[in-house]
């Protein structure tokens, strides 16, 4: 299992795939790939039945070997991003309305860990079913919640909102953290760029989950944008395209 | 269970291999395997083939080339072959189409359900 080596004549074919990244990530899916397929038969019980400790247990993991394979995608998005995106879309009508909540429910055990309420303020009326590729924009949300809450301090707050607006839906999320500099709001969406007090705050971070964030919102015609709210803190909105 | 169609898999790593053949047989398929490109050579003469799951990245000979064999091979003119693999560049995924690639499938982004379920939908 895993490991595999390239030999010589493998080679000819990862030329094909042209730099280092795209070799490197070829490898590191192959042996997420193996822990994927396996964590989910586990957690199907293909090889008998576990206890609800020993499944809660696996689906974090699950959940966690799952957030490197989008890490990599998103990385490889990056890499190819003078490129056509090599990663395909799969538009089908999405209820956003679960997806988000889904994806929310990821967060929850961060957020009281770290003293920080995070509130998903639901719309009132329905939501039409959006037009959109699931697993992509289920990163944006992944992406912009990681973010408010890797820049919340403690006690601090997260609101989510769904709405429907005319032809669009707009997801908005607010934190009460560290705000974005007037210095930095052109430079925000570029790909490698921290701001100083994303550095300052958490020195670990790639830059490029916001880069990826509106690659994907585009892809969908969709539009990405933020503001500055008054106490500090920021709201990110997201506005896509029902149809 | 579904009819016994004979699916080829062409898969290098023996873990990933074991994993797919173990899910396809559950569901009744039958399934021949290759673990090289020159043992794939060979298996795609076998008759009776309903459809090909193939790995670019193999010993031997590389995807590509046996692509490019199966699409001149008269009995596998028209099946269906999916690429199964962890590259996803551009031009992989566009060459593999112009030599006749029914679907391109990133491994590490589909579980072995949605594989499955791929699968079913190539063999209508």
């Amino acid at each position: 299992m895993n490991g595999k080596v390239i030999d010589n004549k493998s080679k000819k074919i990862i030329k094909e795939e042209s730099n280092t990244i795209s070799i490197i990530s070829h490898q590191l899916r192959t042996s997420l790939t193996a822990f994927k397929w396996t964590l989910k038969m586990l957690l199907d019980g293909d090889v008998g039945k576990l206890t609800s400790e020993q499944i809660a247990l696996i689906q974090k993991t699950y959940s966690s070997n799952e957030n490197m394979i989008s890490l990599i995608n998103n990385l490889l998005e990056v890499n190819h991003s003078d490129e056509k995106i090599s990663i395909s879309y799969d538009f089908k009508k999405i209820d956003i309305l679960y997806l988000l909540e889904q994806t929310l429910l990821e967060f929850y055990g961060e957020t009281t860990k770290k003293g920080i309420e995070l509130i998903f303020i639901k719309p009132e009326s329905p939501i039409s079913p959006v037009n959109c590729d699931e697993k992509t924009i289920r990163i944006v949300f992944q992406n912009l919640i990681e973010n408010a809450i890797k820049y919340s301090n403690k006690g601090g707050k997260i609101f989510v909102f769904l709405k429907q607006k005319d032809k669009n839906v707009e997801i908005s999320i607010y934190d009460s953290g560290i705000g974005i500099s007037d210095s930095d709001k052109e430079n925000i969406f570029k790909k490698f760029y921290r701001t100083k007090r994303a550095i300052k705050k958490d020195s670990v971070g790639s830059g490029i989950g916001l880069f990826t964030t509106k690659n994907i919102i585009e892809k969908h015609n969709g539009k990405i944008w933020f503001e500055n709210t008054a106490g500090g803190g920021t709201t990110f909105f997201v506005l896509l395209p029902i149809s | 269970m579904t009819t016994m169609k004979k699916i080829l898999i062409i898969e290098d790593d023996s873990f990933l291999q074991g994993l797919e053949v173990g899910k396809l047989e559950k569901e009744g398929y039958k399934v021949i395997t290759a673990s090289s490109g020159e043992e794939a050579m060979k298996k795609i003469n076998e008759s009776g083939i309903s459809a090909i799951l193939l790995d670019l990245v193999l010993p031997n000979f590389d995807g590509f080339e046996i692509l490019k064999k199966i699409r001149e091979t008269e009995a596998l003119k028209t099946i269906p072959v999916i690429v199964f693999s962890n590259l996803s560049e551009e031009k992989t995924v566009t060459r593999s189409k112009n030599l006749g690639a029914t679907e391109f499938m990133v491994k590490s982004n589909f579980t072995l359900d949605e594989l499955l379920k791929r699968i079913k939908a190539n063999l209508k």
